[in-house]
């Protein structure tokens, strides 16, 4: 069965991020040999005054392919290291939603496009949780941390929110590799310019050290621009930097 | 006081570079003695050092507030 697991509000200032909690889940799938993991992926929710965040209200996702009958353990788990390993003075979230059961989807979508732009409620958060059939559970604090969860899940099955956790590697000579070395090296499934161009295999891309893809259309894109190759040893596609990617 | 800072109406650090003013953000943090390069996900600024990359600044709508 598919799954999504999202958390929220797990961290403080020195603490090591929400990001870093969602990718020691996900591994936890793959370990303990309850499915396949996917890739974690970051949300930007509402940056709002009267909304408490740490410093960029932003919720991590991931999905996972897992064996039914692993599912409590693996909501048991994600539970309880929550509520371990969450920074004092956070208000931790965890959401898991089976996406092939989710009877309204659009609800769920709908809810996470609008923890962008507007203040939403714990109520808000647990009403649909139930009437989708959603596991949503508080683990600290608060418990605020239930919105931006909730609301995570629902931008990544959206399939066009959010950039992945995390840089691509990419083996390559001079910083330069083919769209399909990228392909075969990567989770990557397509290499777009910015306008949404998907480029052919055998187009070079020139790669710094920073590589990273987001989420599109329900695949993993890797953005790149186009340069006059100056700062790319003549390379004209370059992966974007992260200020251009800084509103995915 | 640096000028790129104000204090806001809550008491509270204020870049008045809003989101945009790479080079001031990155002319703030060289001369900072808090900054700390946030998690990985979080950077946003091609320069690592960089305000808009610190783990002690707060984004709001319209900027960010510095915690230190």
């Amino acid at each position: 069965m598919k799954v999504l697991v999202c958390v929220d509000d797990t961290d403080n200032m020195e603490s090591p991020g929400t990001g870093h909690l969602a990718s020691t889940m996900a591994e936890a799938v793959d370990r303990f040999g309850w499915g396949q993991s996917f890739p974690v992926t970051r949300h930007q929710l509402f940056v709002h005054a009267d909304i408490p965040y740490t410093s960029h209200n932003s919720s991590m996702c991931f999905g996972a392919e897992i064996v039914e009958h692993h599912l409590g353990s693996l909501i048991d788990y994600a539970s309880d290291y929550l509520a371990r390993e969450s920074a004092a003075g956070s208000d931790p979230g965890l959401c898991v939603a089976c996406t092939d059961r989710i009877g309204e989807p659009e609800k769920l979508i709908r809810f996470g496009q609008r923890a962008k732009s507007e203040i939403l409620t714990m109520d808000e958060a647990y009403g649909l949780a139930q009437a989708l059939g959603i596991h949503l559970s508080e683990h600290g604090g608060t418990g605020q941390g239930v919105i931006g969860a909730l609301a995570g899940a629902g931008l990544r099955l959206s399939g066009n929110d959010g950039r992945l956790k995390g840089k691509l590697k990419i083996r390559c000579e001079n910083n330069t590799a083919t769209v399909g070395e990228i392909l075969a090296q990567t989770v990557v499934d397509m290499v777009c310019s910015l306008d949404g161009t998907v480029l052919r295999e055998d187009e070079p891309i020139y790669v710094a050290d920073w590589v990273k893809a987001v989420l599109k259309d329900g695949k993993y894109i890797l953005p790149v621009f186009y340069s006059d190759g100056t700062y790319s040893r003549g390379i004209n596609w370059r992966a974007c930097t992260k200020q251009q990617l800084r509103d995915f | 006081m640096d000028a790129l800072m104000i204090i806001n109406q809550s008491g509270e650090r204020q870049f008045t570079g809003k989101k945009d003013d790479w080079d001031a953000a990155v002319k703030l943090a060289e001369n900072c003695q808090e900054f700390a390069e946030d998690v990985e996900e979080e950077l946003v600024a091609d320069q690592l050092r960089s305000c808009y990359n610190c783990r002690f600044r707060r984004w709001t709508s319209a900027s960010f507030i510095c915690r230190k």
